[in-house]
């Protein structure tokens, strides 16, 4: 072997063992304390009272995000699908699945300072269970019973808006979770110029202003009980459109936005970090009771069959969404798989014959309400007018007004205009027998005689789904998964697959605050108060 | 009408006509001029509108052109046309170009028709534009109107297709456009008073609210639906006028220019309205002051008209007022003479002829004055002659028995004395009855029943109807009952209704009927006495009633003239008809009130029974 290739081997090696430690030091990063997440929303207004939120509205969504960061549950799913404790450290059940009992955690306190206790815990969820439940105190814990079973109590618990609250004397909520509220960024110091440390968790939040909004702050809980965050602060700002969120994250304005389908391709283009959920949201066609007439049900079998999902999902939405033929997905059924919905413009076109000329004709189009606001839904309207029309059903898109979305922002899909409505649903419960059922609930579905399915075997789940589909009543159309863009300084996003986001395990890999500039208090990720660094993947 | 108004309305409507026809011939020709300059405005906006029209669309080609030759647009092309090549990647691409382009419509058209992107309507993605790989060059063909699909429902647009070449055989559509709106209207210069409208003719009836301009209401886009189903019917230019209001000054003359597509469709109709404010506030400025000028033509040649009437006029007024004077009776009457025109020479003729009317009147009143006492004194002679000629033998007698004895003279003497003083009787008699009837005295009024007092005449001659050895007269009374009293002189009445009848029964020598009949008419009260004698010929009528004048052997030719009298002096009327050989109808009318009379009511009719007075003029 020659000198030369002994030094040129040498040189390799001593090149390959730097690239080593610094990978194996890269990927032993550890987590940093402070800093303040900036989060931007597309939501003009939030309210963190869980007694407010309504099921399957889009705004339950990010209402659900917010009060995760406040408040807790009883018991948490984690995201390899094993249930974990929270503030409930033990549970039981008898045989029949009718009485659970929780044990509730010690020495957890609210913002305030106070203990929680089962009386909290039976005033804060009792508002909030389904009719037939009753939880109780019992012991040092709560009992939650009910004459039917409940077999997937903890799903039910583990999701949606079944938190642990307290009332205070205003009447607004306080959390044990790992962020307090504060006032807002502008306004969150008192005349001493201290923040106001309350926790008031009252957000009847406004629409921001013109410049992008007002942005509210969470503070990281240093008194909570599963440790302090990795960040200090979280800043969330309502109202900004979707374009402007993914221009502040890509000129490093924001940390944390929210993504439209159409904007998934340009932020990936864009190289920015994209993170997409599960599909949550669910765009269906509902038919008002005033098409249930025996022609209607032929119109609604031509309007299904005329339907072209695929196109949709693929080209309309660029594969940012997947084709529904089911109501549930099928990450929470198991069983959407089973259904599918294939276009036959011919058959449409043969049981638009057999109707009344004037049924859904140039004189009577078939009024499509859009009752849900954005873009988005509007395109799939019309989408369903032009498919509609293949099939010589002349349907006339009406999309909301802005003084009507402004009006009825909370129900996207109960809107009383007779006709044909295009709505949204987000999915909040991980339970598929709860989900359905309040699907079925709040959109009027099926005979309200017909007994509630009470087991979550997915059998009988799926005779009640596909039930529901034969009768034509909901049409589905879309499901779309939760699009969330990410700066480059975000660490440890690791949301659950549904959509919740986990923000007390984000830490923030920001930059040593720089000599020259000791006083820049408005660099927006400064860390403050740097505690002890923590083990990697472990809080203190 | 007299000649004065006469004169006065030829005056004033010589002058109304002359203004209306200078104010006709003005506004006429105001008017023409008005519409020729209108004519060329709305040629010249027309051909704005071309312009504008070819214009945009070279712009809107332009860009088009640039889009097809842009760099993803190439990338666009290759990437298609390969299999199974993910359109879902350009779906957005549309909207971005016509953004860039400044351009309302963009569609991006695949080899196979199917439409890739489309920032108009995205939802149509997917869906096949067969009119699109129709034409296998487009890049020659200009801009064309088109009727673009909508979200919300249909438009008109002014698009290009232009392709992309750059695979062989799988040409890249892209088709650009602009919409046909407000905004192009906007862009179009008008002149005052002109407007541009469009009607984007997309439904096969008429629609109002496709009728785009600047400032239409409802109400005012549903009147121009007869002019657009014209066109619709017909696509050729076609003139209206829509009156807005009652107003002529609100109306709008409306010139429809038909827009087509590529196949010839009407797709479009380009309004150019212009006001007819300007032109009809001219022409009412026209007629106001062709009215403020016939006014004053008008007061000017009323002034003139009255001064010329009165020159013209003034004379003949004078000769019709000396006319009538004339008429009334005073011959001496003279008018004055002014100038020597023809109204002077007529007056100076009426004058002329006033002095000999005078004259030979004067003449004719003495000519009948001495053919009245020649009548009178031929009556009075023959009058006189009877009695004289008996006295005149009865003296001679008388002598010639002066050598009788005086026995026998006595006799003689006795008879002739006797028969002196029988016919002094009778000369006194007759001087009597010429003294009567020139001592006609004034009549008392009172009220009378005159059917009461044709009676009482008839009584008195009901010996003589019947009179042994003469033919029988039939008296026949028509009396109306009950008949309204009159105002009237019983005595004079009575006398006169006498002379009538007596007059009647000398007319029937050889007998015949005596008909009387009354009867109320309109105030008056008329009485006719008709007889069935030989009857009188026009001239008898004619001199019937004038004094002395008598077609009987024994009359005095008083009766009838002291009838008139009667009547006369009851401010009545009489009248006489004959047919000759049928017999003699007198008819008398008098009025049932006298003026100023209030008498209270008397018997008049008994109480004329025996007045001497009747009785001798009823037997003359």
């Amino acid at each position: 072997m020659s000198p030369w290739h002994v030094a040129t081997k040498r040189l390799a090696l001593t090149v390959l063992f730097s690239a080593a430690i610094a990978g194996a030091r890269n990927c032993a990063e550890r987590q940093r304390y402070g800093g303040t997440l900036r989060v931007e929303l597309h939501a003009a207004t939030v309210a963190l009272d869980p007694r407010e939120w309504q099921v399957g509205s889009a705004e339950f969504a990010i209402n659900e995000k917010l009060g995760a960061l406040v408040f807790e549950r009883l018991v948490a799913l984690d995201n390899y699908g094993r249930f974990q404790p929270q503030l409930a450290t033990e549970w039981s059940h008898d045989a029949a699945f009718k009485r659970w009992q929780f044990t509730l955690r010690a020495n957890v306190r609210f913002s305030d300072g106070t203990a929680l206790n089962n009386a909290d815990v039976v005033a804060a969820l009792q508002p909030l269970l389904l009719s037939g439940q009753q939880v109780v105190a019992s012991g040092n814990g709560v009992a939650i019973q009910s004459t039917a079973a409940m077999p997937d109590l903890l799903e039910e618990l583990a999701s949606g808006r079944l938190f642990v609250y307290r009332l205070q004397p205003r009447g607004t909520p306080m959390g044990t979770g790992p962020f307090l509220v504060s006032e807002t960024a502008t306004d969150n110091r008192g005349p001493s110029g201290r923040e106001t440390a309350s926790g008031d968790s009252n957000l009847a939040v406004s629409t921001p202003g013109a410049k992008g909004g007002t942005p509210w702050r969470f503070r990281a809980n240093e008194e909570t009980w599963s440790g302090r965050p990795f960040l200090d602060a979280i800043q969330v700002t309502l109202g900004v459109p979707p374009l402007r969120q993914l221009v502040d994250l890509q000129l490093g304005k924001a940390d944390v936005v929210e993504l439209s389908p159409e904007l998934v391709r340009r932020a990936m283009q864009d190289n920015q970090r994209v993170w997409s959920s599960a599909p949550v949201t669910f765009y269906g066609l509902r038919f008002d009771d005033a098409q249930s007439a025996g022609a209607a049900a032929k119109l609604r079998e031509a309007m299904s069959l005329s339907l072209d999902r695929q196109t949709m999902a693929n080209v309309l939405l660029q594969k940012q969404a997947e084709p529904a033929s089911a109501l549930l997905p099928q990450w929470l059924s198991g069983y959407a798989f089973l259904f599918t919905m294939e276009p036959n413009i011919d058959r449409a076109k043969q049981i638009r014959a057999t109707l009344p000329a004037n049924m859904a004709a140039s004189t009577e189009p078939l009024r499509l309400h859009v009752d849900v606001p954005g873009d988005l839904a509007k395109l799939l309207g019309e989408r369903v007018a032009v498919n509609a029309r293949q099939a010589a059903i002349l349907v006339q898109v009406v999309n909301r007004t802005l003084s009507h979305a402004a009006s009825s922002a909370t129900s996207t899909w109960s809107d009383s205009a007779s006709g044909l409505h295009l709505f949204s649903w987000h999915y909040s419960s991980l339970s598929p027998r709860v989900e359905l059922e309040s699907m079925v609930s709040a959109l009027n579905l099926g005979d309200s005689s017909e007994a509630v399915v009470s087991s979550t075997d997915p059998e009988l789940l799926y005779a009640r789904e596909k039930k529901l589909l034969e009768d034509r009543h909901v049409l589905p159309l879309v499901a779309l998964p939760e699009y969330i863009g990410l700066s480059q300084n975000v660490r440890d996003w690791m949301p659950a697959r549904w959509g919740e986001w986990h923000l007390d395990d984000v830490w923030l890999d920001v930059p040593e605050p720089s000599p020259a500039l000791p006083g820049n208090s408005n660099t927006p990720a400064t860390p403050v108060a740097q505690p002890p660094v923590a083990s990697p993947g472990v809080k203190p | 009408m007299s000649f004065r108004t006469k004169l006065l309305l030829v005056v004033l409507l010589t002058i109304f006509a002359s203004v209306s026809v200078v104010a006709y011939a003005v506004t006429h020709y105001t008017q023409a001029a008005f519409e020729a300059m209108d004519t060329e405005h709305t040629e010249a906006l027309v051909a704005q509108f071309k312009k504008e029209f070819d214009q945009r669309g070279e712009e809107i080609a332009h860009q088009a052109k640039n889009i097809a030759e842009a760099n993803f647009t190439e990338h666009m092309a290759i990437d298609l046309s390969r299999p199974n090549a993910d359109q879902s990647l350009y779906v957005r691409d549309a909207v971005g170009s016509a953004q860039e382009h400044g351009l309302d419509y963009v569609e991006f058209v695949n080899y196979d028709g199917v439409l890739i992107s489309s920032a108009q309507f995205p939802a149509r993605v997917g869906y096949k534009n067969d009119w699109v790989t129709s034409v296998k060059d487009w890049n020659d063909i200009p801009a064309f109107l088109r009727k673009e699909e909508l979200p919300d429902g249909v438009s008109l647009s002014l698009s290009v297709v232009r392709t992309n070449n750059t695979v062989a055989g799988k040409s890249l559509y892209i088709i650009g456009g602009h919409r046909l709106d407000k905004n192009f209207l906007a862009s179009l210069v008008l002149p005052t008073g002109m407007r541009a409208l469009i009607y984007t003719n997309l439904e096969p009836t008429f629609v109002p609210t496709s009728l785009m301009a600047e400032k239409i209401d409802a109400e005012q886009a549903e009147r121009f639906a007869p002019l657009v189903e014209q066109l619709q019917k017909q696509p050729q230019p076609v003139v209206r006028r829509i009156d807005w209001t009652r107003d002529p000054a609100d109306a709008e003359t409306f010139h429809a220019i038909p827009l087509t597509g590529r196949n010839h469709e009407l797709l479009g109709i380009f309004f150019v309205g212009s006001s007819r404010k300007e032109l009809v506030m001219l022409t009412r400025q026209i007629l106001k002051i062709a009215a403020a000028v016939a006014a004053a033509a008008l007061l000017i040649g009323l002034l003139v008209s009255f001064w010329v009437s009165a020159r013209i006029t003034k004379p003949v007024e004078e000769l019709a007022e000396g006319a009538r004077e004339v008429a009334s009776g005073r011959w001496e009457t003279r008018i004055d003479v002014h100038g020597r025109d023809e109204i002077g020479q007529l007056a100076e003729a009426f004058n002329h002829m006033t002095q000999t009317l005078a004259a030979q009147k004067e003449r004719l009143v003495q000519t009948e004055r001495v053919a009245a006492w020649r009548e009178l004194a031929r009556r009075l002679a023959h009058e006189l002659r009877n009695p004289l000629f008996p006295m005149q033998i009865t003296i001679e007698n008388l002598q010639k028995a002066r050598q009788l004895d005086a026995k026998q003279f006595l006799e003689v003497f006795h008879e002739s004395t006797a028969t002196l003083k029988a016919e002094l009787a009778n000369l006194n008699n007759i001087v009597g009855r010429f003294s009567d009837f020139s001592k006609m005295p004034a009549p008392q009024f009172v009220h009378v029943n005159v059917n009461e007092a044709l009676r009482n005449a008839v009584r008195l001659f009901e010996p003589q109807f019947n009179e042994v050895g003469k033919p029988t007269i039939t008296p026949e009374l028509f009396l109306t009952e009950p008949l309204p009293d009159i105002d009237a002189d019983p005595d004079l009445l009575h006398r006169a209704f006498q002379n009538l009848v007596l007059n009647a029964l000398d007319a029937m020598p050889a007998g015949g009927t005596l008909t009387l009949r009354t009867l109320e008419q309109d105030g008056y009260v008329r009485i006719e006495v008709a007889d069935t004698g030989k009857g009188l010929t026009p001239e008898e009528c004619s001199r019937l009633f004038t004094p002395y004048y008598t077609t009987k052997l024994q009359g005095t030719g008083l009766g009838l003239a002291i009838v008139q009298s009667v009547v006369s002096d009851h401010h009545g009327t009489i009248s006489v008809t004959s047919d000759e050989g049928r017999g003699t109808a007198f008819r008398i009318d008098l009025p049932e009130r006298q003026a100023g009379q209030s008498n209270p009511r008397r018997e008049a009719a008994a109480e004329s029974k025996s007045t001497p007075s009747t009785l001798a003029a009823a037997s003359d």
